[in-house]
């Protein structure tokens, strides 16, 4: 059973561990098959990425990210303790309201942000952008911090409450310091939605704004087909990715279901 | 005096949650509300960027939707739709679920594997795309590497019209398998050991325990797993826009991607628009009906 499940773990993660390979590889050795094994890597693909645009695109991409994480957390939290406290009323609809904003299609946001992005001049912004990624992290961070505040018992800020601590105190000394942990699986979460973002970027952005997803594409389509550095280039976007998740693959798929299922 | 301050005490903590909660639905409503508003209103439209004065032409309302009961090009993309949907959920719903059972023991490495196997869902989208690019790109790929070596003549799958859709649903079925995975691992785990220890205790075979204690009991997780795959793959895009653009033809266009190919590619926005609110609405009946099933948004306190 285990050697069964490591062949199977090896053949369903070589097609992502053959493009981490080609990233290290030249030209004539990715064309070359069979491939050899121990081949000269070169740090080649890379180094022309740093002295390209993907330079400027992969600090775009930083940006907005964390703007658009930022933004979520501020606006989001409080709301989430708020409705975690507050009696049920309207809960319902509310709830259907965030979750249709999650699985909504992207082209449902894209056309109306298109048409009022021309107007506002905020089209091929990083403003523009994290702009559009609220529409799906702020309930990301709603709907993940609230079942969080859930847990925390209403004594703790009655308590400080009583010592005559204002509300506003009682959340942000009491209830704040102990939200640490689900607060970083949040950023993270939040960070990752706007750093995998593809269809908002390619059509919201042009040369300023664009994003390290969409330049990467871009060497498949206009520069003629640069294998090397296109590897090198995925590979340099999954990277945090990759770390990021597993630190927060607990996290994992109560995110991915907005919040549905706690995993 | 007391019911007095308890009274003002209450009205300070309505006050203080009203303005936690006003900025954040303020917002959602200005992200999300206005925009899915202003869609509808342009589905009204004969909207063309190439002809502005089309913005605010109500002429016309229900054009557009006339217009969809007559594209043949719409009708074959949500046929290609169901296709895509009904094999990638299927697949990912069986690879998935066997999976986890296979990975379902107590042990070190298994555990490590399962973390191993989740890299395909967390990686980016559009790396997922450029790996299965790199794959079907016969000049390049180690799989057309290996047919050539034994002598078969493959050509390159995302041109094919017999596999391009099938090498969609490949690239789909592997970039999605760990989430039905990692929801039916998540559940297993809440498996009372008793009821396993009773079967076992009345000498039920592997097997049997399987299909009538486990299977039982994650059946919910899967309908719900199946679920989001089903309303995530009407979203489709990434892959079919770097592996087949749509093509060949129209062979792998789903109804999400002509929307795209109308509004961006050839500037109808106004038909673009009412293919979207139908697809928004198909989005919004399976949601309300994952609320239904999980019933979820009902707390239990």
């Amino acid at each position: 059973m285990t050697a069964l499940a490591v062949v199977l773990a090896v053949l369903a993660l070589s097609p992502f561990l053959w493009l981490l390979l080609m990233s290290f590889k030249t030209n004539a050795e990715i064309f070359r098959f069979p491939p050899r094994l121990l081949f000269d890597a070169t740090l080649a693909n890379y180094a022309a990425l740093w002295t390209s645009e993907f330079r400027n695109s992969f600090a775009n991409s930083l940006v907005v990210s964390t703007a658009s994480t930022a933004l979520s957390l501020l606006v989001g939290v409080p709301a989430a303790y708020a409705l975690s406290r507050w009696t049920r009323r309207g809960s319902g609809a509310i709830t259907l309201w965030i979750l249709a904003s999650r699985m909504a299609p992207p082209i449902a946001f894209t056309i109306p942000y298109f048409l009022v992005y021309r107007h506002l001049e905020l089209l091929d912004t990083l403003t523009g952008l994290a702009i559009i990624y609220l529409t799906t992290n702020l309930s990301l961070v709603i709907w993940m911090m609230r079942p969080f505040y859930d847990q925390l018992p209403r004594s703790l800020e009655e308590a400080a409450w009583i010592d005559g601590a204002t509300m506003w105190q009682g959340f942000t000394r009491i209830i704040l310091p102990l939200s640490g942990p689900g607060l970083a699986a949040t950023a993270i979460l939040c960070f990752l939605f706007a750093w995998n973002d593809f269809f908002f970027a390619l059509i919201l952005t042009r040369t300023e704004a664009m994003t390290a997803p969409v330049a990467v594409v871009n060497f498949m389509n206009y520069e003629g087909w640069e294998w090397g550095r296109i590897a090198a280039g995925g590979t340099m976007i999954m990277l945090p990715v990759l770390v990021f998740s597993f630190i927060v693959r607990r996290y994992l798929v109560s995110g991915l279901t907005g919040g549905a299922i706690k995993g | 005096m007391i019911a007095e301050r308890t009274a003002g005490f209450a009205r300070q903590q309505h006050r203080f949650f009203v303005f936690c909660v006003a900025p954040a639905l303020a917002v959602l409503a200005i992200v999300t509300l206005l925009p899915s508003l202003y869609l509808l209103v342009t589905s009204f439209t004969p909207l063309s960027l190439t002809r502005p004065e089309t913005l605010w032409d109500f002429s016309q309302p229900l054009e557009n939707y006339r217009q969809l009961q007559a594209d043949e090009r719409l009708h074959n993309s949500v046929w290609v739709q169901v296709k895509l949907s009904f094999w990638t959920v299927l697949l990912q719903l069986l690879i998935g679920l066997g999976l986890a059972l296979l990975l379902n023991v107590k042990s070190r490495l298994l555990e490590a594997l399962r973390t191993v196997f989740l890299i395909p869902m967390v990686l980016p989208p559009i790396v997922v795309a450029i790996i299965w690019k790199v794959i079907y790109t016969p000049d390049i790929s180690p799989m057309h590497g290996i047919f050539k070596a034994i002598g078969w003549n493959v050509p390159s799958l995302i041109t094919d019209p017999d596999w391009a859709l099938t090498a969609i649903i490949i690239a789909d079925t592997w970039e999605w398998f760990p989430f039905t995975m990692l929801m039916v691992l998540a559940a297993l785990q809440m498996l009372p050991q008793e009821l396993l220890d009773a079967a076992k205790v009345d000498g039920a075979s592997p097997w049997q325990v399987t299909r009538h204690v486990t299977l039982p009991f994650i059946q919910g997780v899967l309908l719900v797993a199946g679920l989001f795959r089903l309303i995530d793959s009407i979203k489709a895009f990434p892959l079919i826009y770097i592996l087949t653009d749509g093509g060949p033809g129209s062979l792998t266009e789903v109804t999400n991607y002509y929307s795209f190919l109308q509004a961006f590619n050839f500037s109808y926005l106004g038909f673009s628009s009412a293919i979207t609110v139908a697809l928004l609405a198909a989005t919004l009946l399976l949601s309300w009906l994952i609320v239904r099933v999980v019933g979820w948004g009902v707390r239990v306190d």
